[in-house]
C-alpha cells in the first residue's frame, strides 16, 4: 500500500503517552474527526 | 477546526513522559495535551514512508487525515528545519472549507480571501478572481 493524498491512512495501534498515562491507542479511534498526525526525529529536539 | 493532534517518534513512552515532565511542561502549561506514540524500530514510520532506517529515526513528516480516514495533505521536512504550524492549520481550514462548500481554494488562500467554484478552477479565467496579492 502506498501512502499518498487521496488514499486511506495506514491503520496502526501502539503505546502512547497521553496526558500522564501510557495506553494503547489506535488511529481508528479518531475516525469521524480530522487528524493531524506528525512524526518527529526525537524527544528533546524541535518538532 | 476540531482536529485531533497525534505525535509519533521512535522514543519509548517512558522517554515521552520524561520529555513532557522536563521540557514540554516548561514550554506550555501542563505540557502536550495529545497522545505521543512510541514507534520503536520505526514500524509506523515505515508504513507512512518516513522511517529513516540508516539513522533509526522517523523523519519530520506531517499528515492531515480527514474524518473518513483519507490522507488529504502530506509534508516531510529535513531534520534541521522545524515545521510551520500555521501552514498546516491553513491547509486544514482550506480542506474543511472545501468539504463543507465544495469551493476550491487558490494559491495563498486564507479565510476571507476569494474562493473558486470547481468549474472556475479549470476555466482559464482564474485571473478574473485571483490577483497575485492574494498569494501573500
Amino acid at each position: 500500500m502506498s501512502v499518498m493524498v487521496g488514499r486511506k491512512a495506514p491503520e496502526f495501534t501502539a503505546d502512547a503517552f497521553d496526558r500522564g498515562e501510557v495506553r494503547k491507542v489506535s488511529l481508528s479511534e479518531y475516525r469521524g474527526r480530522w487528524v493531524m498526525l506528525f512524526f518527529y526525529p526525537a524527544d528533546f529536539s524541535t518538532v | 477546526m476540531g482536529a485531533e493532534v497525534l505525535a509519533i517518534s521512535v522514543d519509548s513512552a517512558d522517554t515521552h513522559r520524561s520529555w513532557q515532565e522536563k521540557e514540554l511542561s516548561q514550554m506550555v502549561k501542563d505540557g502536550a495535551l495529545f497522545p505521543m506514540f512510541s514507534d520503536p524500530g520505526g514500524r509506523i514510520g515505515a508504513l507512512y514512508g518516513v522511517y529513516d532506517s540508516e539513522n533509526g529515526l522517523d523523519q519530520r513528516g506531517r499528515f492531515l487525515i480527514d474524518p473518513l480516514g483519507v490522507i488529504q495533505s502530506i509534508e516531510v521536512v529535513a531534520e534541521p528545519v522545524g515545521r510551520d504550524i500555521a501552514e498546516a492549520l491553513r491547509q486544514l481550514r482550506a480542506l474543511q472549507h472545501h468539504q463543507t462548500t465544495g469551493d476550491y481554494m487558490p494559491c495563498g488562500w486564507e479565510p476571507g480571501k476569494p474562493t473558486l467554484s470547481k468549474e472556475q478552477s479549470r476555466s482559464g479565467e482564474i485571473w478574473k478572481e485571483w490577483k497575485t496579492r492574494h498569494a501573500f
